[in-house]
């Protein structure tokens, strides 16, 4: 392993008494499986250690950072979800027209664009270049900063949030996108849609109320897939627009061996992961009656 | 398989591909970077880190693209153009490696889980959905901390976790086909085990393992690119997002649009290339999505 990490906090330079007692007084004298029991103890409690570089309490930093997080990728996928499912209807609706087409290709092309990629070059084109938006960071350096909850109303925060909400969400876009047209076509090949329509209802009307709602439940399964992946995509986007939340913690940890801080961080963003997969579990639950939690099936 | 077999197999695939132009503009941009990826030394007029001068013995300091350097130089006075073939070279070789090496985990870990069901399918599918639970870039990125920025480690670290996606559609498609009269007809002429899974099942999901082949070459370029960009790429092989991640901490992002675009463009190219032929597959194999 590169980097022995307690050479980072006990200093070789000190004589091997003095070597010896802080390692005791760290419990790094015990053996492994002690000090994994001892780990776990302590993350229960809530107790995540101290960073390396600022002995500041990880907790505390994580506490600070999550909501940054949380808020950005928040934003992105309510975007995302709105306008994927909005726009896949249409496209099926008026499938091979050239929204259908455009749209599309579009899609792919933008998904296959690593969100940094993008990114960079929104920040080149209209920060750099037309200086429409700032080129990184939650807030204006200097700007007296409004307590509490009101940090996230602050127009000078949206602003902030515009650019890298955009990257995430043009990166995300496809996924829902695609599934609702194809699931949307498929749905539009039954019978009952032919009923609706040979009722007479407005056409529109077969769109949203019938087609669309059926169609619907692709959606909800691949988003569960899709928020798994977003959280990588959350990494490079907060490192590009120097985003303060978890996962330019996650980096700057990483790459200087602050090994309490990388740990913590990449705690809370697998629980995160497991979080919103059975929130989408659930709500599948909720929108498919045919699916009911704790029931087996029979034959 | 015999040589006939495998004929017939290509001159499918041939006709997929080519079926819709998705397909033919994928294969023939894929086909380019291998070429150039295998033909690098060749091609590239330097070394990929030659500190170079110009004509009249300047140091060539962020030259924008000219007739003596194609594509410009770097903040060290480095040739973009051979940085960006030898980086074709790497970035493929990662994708193509681990790309194969976790569909070959991912469709074998599907066909037992979902053929022989019961306990191992149990254990088999908890782990994956162990896997699931991991995010993906923040997983990748500890790896490598941890064990060191080479070639293989990358391929490692990626591999672990893109073989996931494919075991769990391939299991659900094993299952769907466990069930058809063949497969029982095969048993009873006395197949074993292995023989009905290798020789009966797998050869009719071959076009959703060719579909997540490319989903997986796309992931594991897209995985590498990340890594590389936050500076978790091998420092010897330089690849497109380990370029960025040059451009990036030179701070040099705002003029270099020269240093920029090359490596941006060519991942873009190459994962939407296999996104590409993935949907030429995917119309093969929904064919509810064709015009009725």
């Amino acid at each position: 392993m590169p980097g022995d990490p307690t050479a980072q906090v006990i200093s070789p330079a000190l004589d091997e008494v003095a070597q010896a007692r802080l390692k005791q007084a760290y419990g790094l004298d015990k053996p492994l499986y002690v000090q994994y029991v001892l780990y776990i103890k302590n993350l229960v409690l809530l107790d995540w250690g101290r960073s390396f570089t600022s002995s500041k309490k990880v907790f505390d930093i994580l506490a600070y950072r999550f909501w940054n997080t949380i808020f950005l990728m928040g934003a992105a996928m309510c975007f995302v979800l709105v306008i994927g499912v909005g726009l896949g209807m249409v496209m099926a609706w008026r499938r091979q027209g050239p929204l259908d087409m455009g749209a599309t290709v579009s899609a792919l092309v933008f998904q296959s664009a690593p969100p940094f990629v993008t990114g960079l070059l929104l920040l080149m084109v209209l920060s750099f270049r037309l200086d429409l938006f700032p080129t990184g960071g939650m807030h204006t350096p200097g700007v007296a900063l409004a307590k509490g909850a009101a940090i996230f109303l602050s127009r000078d925060f949206i602003h902030h949030l515009i650019l890298p909400t955009i990257t995430v969400a043009l990166y995300y876009l496809a996924t829902p996108m695609l599934i609702m047209r194809d699931s949307m076509l498929e749905v539009m090949g039954s019978d009952f849609i032919e009923l609706a329509k040979a009722k007479g209802l407005a056409p529109h009307v077969v769109m949203i109320k019938h087609a669309a709602r059926n169609a619907l439940l692709a959606v909800v399964t691949v988003s569960s897939l899709m928020i798994g992946f977003a959280i990588g995509g959350q990494v490079l986007v907060e490192t590009v627009f120097s985003w303060p939340g978890m996962g330019q913690l996650m980096v700057e940890a990483a790459s200087s061996h602050d090994y309490p801080v990388a740990q913590g961080t990449f705690l809370v963003l697998a629980a995160l992961v497991i979080f919103l997969n059975l929130l989408a579990d659930i709500s599948y639950c909720y929108l498919d009656p045919r699916i009911k939690l704790g029931k087996t099936s029979k034959g | 398989m015999k040589l006939e077999t495998i004929k017939e197999f290509l001159v499918t695939q041939y006709k997929i591909i080519s079926s819709h132009w998705f397909g033919i503009f994928g294969a023939v941009i894929i086909l380019f970077f291998c070429l150039v990826g295998l033909l690098a030394p060749l091609m590239a007029p330097h070394q990929p880190w030659d500190t170079l001068r110009d004509a009249n013995n300047k140091l060539a300091i962020m030259r924008p693209p000219s007739l003596e350097f194609p594509m410009g130089t770097t903040a060290m006075g480095r040739d973009i153009f051979s940085q960006m073939v030898f980086a074709t070279r790497t970035t493929v070789l990662i994708g193509l490696v681990s790309g194969l090496i976790s569909i070959l985990i991912g469709a074998n870990i599907g066909l037992l889980s979902g053929y022989y069901g019961g306990k191992l399918d149990e254990i088999l599918m908890r782990f994956t959905d162990i896997i699931y639970g991991m995010p993906f870039l923040p997983f990748l990125i500890v790896l490598i901390a941890l064990f060191g920025r080479s070639l293989w480690f990358v391929i490692i670290a990626i591999c672990c976790i893109v073989w996931r996606t494919s075991a769990r559609v391939i299991r659900a498609q094993t299952l769907a086909i466990k069930q058809r009269q063949f497969i029982l007809a095969a048993r009873a002429r006395g197949c074993n085990n292995l023989r009905i899974i290798y020789g009966h099942i797998m050869p009719n999901i071959l076009r959703l393992l060719l579909l997540y082949t490319a989903f997986n070459i796309a992931w594991s370029v897209l995985a590498e690119a990340g890594a590389s960009f936050l500076g978790f790429g091998d420092p010897n092989n330089l690849s497109w997002g380990g370029m960025l991640y040059n451009l990036w901490i030179s701070g040099k992002i705002r003029t270099a649009w020269w240093w920029f675009a090359p490596p941006a463009i060519c991942i873009v190219l190459l994962v939407s290339a296999l996104v590409f032929i993935s949907r030429a597959y995917e119309e093969v194999a929904n064919p509810r999505l064709k015009q009725r």
